[in-house]
């Protein structure tokens, strides 16, 4: 009864965001614990041993990555068949969870012709976008 | 022994590993860039994390404190890593704890998405902001500005006082115009508690700042998102605990993909603090009825505080 009395005052576009968020977010850690076994386990050749990251990880990472190529950004996409490229992609994906949920959010706002927070919710994902993008820090 | 007798032990274990780990010297063999740390076997460091991050996960659930905000100062004073790679591992663990969380606060109707967006719009942009002046500024230069932001973090926690239901006699122009407001079910209450929230502006102006320095130290942004949405725009504090994840998961998002791209981002540091943070703290969740909340809660703020110490004092080479 006072979980139906909870679930009551969610209205369509919340639980359109936690539906994807539940989705998208479970099968994130999911990547994300699988990527690192096939890295640590060396299940896939590496772009970098382990080891040879390990010996550097005190340095800035603007000095790491002048010493060593490892994945960073979008180019761990190019290297998918690496498994340190594959343990960052999953990273990547967890870090693209949200703006999936703010494009169902917008879609179901717009449906329900709620035109401000169709606005808004774009305006948020195209910021997240332009972070992704890299474009003010010099992505790959 | 069975899971529920174990309990018992399950917390008083965790407060004495992370004491222990607090309580080391500064050894040789913390200080980065010692032959010690080269020495030391990766795996070592990486079991280390993920044992840490478990018993900080279970720590932080049950003194009600966000995860990120402990991980960045203990991990940077007494793991072997660079700041840069803790403070990109730190967004990281916020933003996957605000993402598990998200789906049942939502669900629930505890969490308010129009409040959300609206304040995490400008707060994104400034977390971008912060990233980027967190990751060129000189590395002595943020381990002082972040011991120091710690201990001011200390003293909010210490000293603020939430109100569980704060009294509005008129929502603000804006939050009408943009129909902030809300209902949802108190099971304290066992009633329905509707709100509605004052002083718009001055909390966008808040969440600038506050986007500002989750992506300058990255730092989960609980531990402002949650007053600002209570004592200056009144929503009820489940309501504003709730919304504060949201917050934090977009403006994390936004600072993440800058240490992303920034190369500030290792798997080897980033995947066991997840993995080990998520773990703790869906066991710290089970034991939040069996200890005394208010006892661990003063416990952590001293361990915070030590560790905003510790990193003052390395930002001045002491």
């Amino acid at each position: 009864m006072a979980e139906m009395k909870e679930t009551q005052h969610a209205d369509r576009v919340q639980l359109a965001y936690a539906g994807v968020l539940a989705i998208a977010s479970n099968l994130g850690i999911v990547f994300v614990a699988a990527g690192f076994l096939v890295y640590v386990f060396r299940l896939l050749p590496l772009s970098v041993p382990v080891e040879q990251v390990a010996s550097l990880w005190h340095l800035r990472a603007s000095e790491l990555h002048a010493l060593i190529h490892v994945p960073s950004g979008w180019n761990c996409l190019q290297e998918l068949g690496r498994g340190d490229a594959l343990s960052y992609a999953s990273i990547i994906y967890l870090s693209s969870v949200t703006m999936f949920c703010l494009l169902s959010a917008a879609s179901a706002f717009f449906r329900g012709k709620d035109y401000i927070y169709t606005a808004i919710s774009l305006l948020q994902l195209a910021v997240l976008v332009f972070a992704a993008a890299g474009i003010v820090s010099g992505g790959h | 022994m069975r899971f529920s007798d174990m309990k018992h032990h399950i917390f008083p274990a965790a407060l004495c590993g992370m004491l222990l780990f607090l309580l080391l010297p500064s050894h040789p063999a913390l200080a980065a860039g010692s032959e010690a740390v080269v020495q030391t076997a990766w795996w070592a460091w990486v079991i280390g994390l993920f044992v840490f991050t478990f018993l900080l996960g279970i720590v932080a659930v049950v003194a009600g404190v966000g995860g990120g905000v402990l991980y960045v100062p203990i991990v940077s004073s007494f793991f072997p890593f660079h700041i840069d790679f803790v403070r990109g591992a730190g967004l990281l663990v916020a933003l996957a704890g605000a993402l598990s969380a998200g789906p049942p606060l939502l669900r629930k109707g505890l969490a308010n998405l129009k409040l959300a967006l609206s304040m995490a719009l400008i707060g994104s942009i400034s977390s971008i902001a912060g990233a980027l002046a967190g990751l060129a500024m000189p590395e002595k230069a943020v381990q002082i500005a972040l011991g120091a932001t710690i201990l001011a973090i200390t003293v909010i926690m210490y000293t603020a006082k939430n109100s569980a239901y704060p009294e509005i006699s008129e929502p603000d122009t804006l939050s009408k115009a943009l129909h902030i407001h809300g209902i949802y079910y108190d099971e304290h209450l066992k009633k329905d508690v509707s709100w509605q929230i004052h002083r718009t502006p001055v909390g966008l102006l808040l969440f600038i700042l506050i986007g500002f320095m989750a992506g300058m130290f990255g730092l989960g942004a609980g531990w402002a998102n949650v007053p600002v949405f209570n004592l200056v725009l009144g929503a009820p504090l489940r309501v504003s605990v709730a919304t504060s994840v949201f917050v934090l998961s977009i403006n994390d998002t936004a600072a993440a993909w800058v240490y992303l791209h920034k190369g500030a981002v290792l798997p080897l540091i980033a995947v066991p603090s997840i993995t080990g943070m998520m773990l703790g703290t869906r066991i710290g969740a089970k034991l939040l009825t069996r200890v005394h909340t208010s006892v661990v809660r003063r416990v952590v703020i001293a361990l915070l505080a030590v560790a905003g110490l510790r990193a003052l004092l390395k930002g001045f080479g002491i």
